[in-house]
């Protein structure tokens, strides 16, 4: 891996939102060194029940050689912490991983410029970044609209819907067949908001 | 909906709670009815809160596709 650009996964929301969608390699679709930080991906995955999960252990290990697990002091603690306690949570572990991510020294050298994923968390806000010119943070919902923008995916809407099927499913089956027409049409006026907002 | 679940529900809109902890807060609620609500209630989906939104997606899709972008 050396390109360029670096697509930082920096809170778990891309990751599951992709993950239950079965488009995880959506990520792999862009020329660029995708950086999970291990925490955000403990946090993904600490619970193999939890939705998106068991299919982003499967999509890591399968990709190895295109995805980097940075690790982390955050997390090294954490784990750490974990033999005497371990049901301890740290709520914002993932973000603080990710932001000693992208602070390393090296992380972006010479002329790399590094993306950040995210979809609940203002990472940005946190980092000590040299050259803010050289990162710029999206969410999935724009990763996937530039994806489709550039015809390298059919539809970024369908991805939101497959994933609000998917969660639907996962917890509330009995309400699946009343809901289906109102989530998608909940979808089609959230997506079209967000393009005129 | 109660008023604590709207405004959790106003608070995750404006990126500043977590999908899970307002579907905790929602009752289980899942990813599905997040997003009715979210549209019910005409609040727009989380997103990076920053100042020339447009011009960072201009540079994110050149720096992600740059021999397709002017």
């Amino acid at each position: 891996m050396s390109h360029d650009l670096k697509l930082f996964v920096v809170d778990t929301g891309p990751l599951i939102t992709l993950a239950v969608a079965r488009s995880l390699d959506y990520l792999l679709y862009v020329d660029a060194d995708i950086v999970i930080p291990d925490a955000v991906l403990h946090e993904a995955t600490r619970d193999a029940a939890r939705l998106g999960a068991q299919d982003i252990i499967d999509w890591v290990k399968g990709r190895r050689a295109s995805v980097e697990i940075a690790p982390t002091k955050a997390y090294e603690i954490f784990d750490a912490a974990r033999a005497s306690i371990p049901d301890l949570r740290e709520p914002d572990l993932g973000e603080r991983a990710a932001v000693e991510v992208i602070e390393e020294p090296d992380r972006l050298r010479g002329n790399e410029r590094g993306l950040l994923l995210c979809e609940e968390t203002a990472v940005l806000k946190r980092v000590v970044v040299r050259d803010r010119e050289r990162i710029v943070e999206i969410s999935t919902l724009d990763f996937l609209k530039i994806l489709e923008a550039e015809q390298r995916i059919q539809s970024a809407e369908q991805v939101f819907e497959l994933a609000a099927q998917a969660g639907r499913l996962a917890s509330r089956a009995e309400k699946l067949r009343d809901h289906d027409d109102a989530t998608r049409a909940a979808i089609h006026r959230l997506v079209r908001r967000r393009d005129e907002g | 909906m109660t008023e604590t679940e709207r405004l959790a529900l106003r608070a995750y809109s404006r990126g500043e709670m977590t999908a899970i902890e307002l579907r905790r807060r929602l009752g289980g609620a899942s990813y599905g009815d997040v997003l009715r609500l979210l549209s019910d209630e005409g609040l727009p989906l989380p997103r990076a809160p920053e100042a020339g939104r447009e011009a960072q997606l201009t540079r994110a899709r050149a720096w992600m596709f740059p021999k397709h972008v002017a």
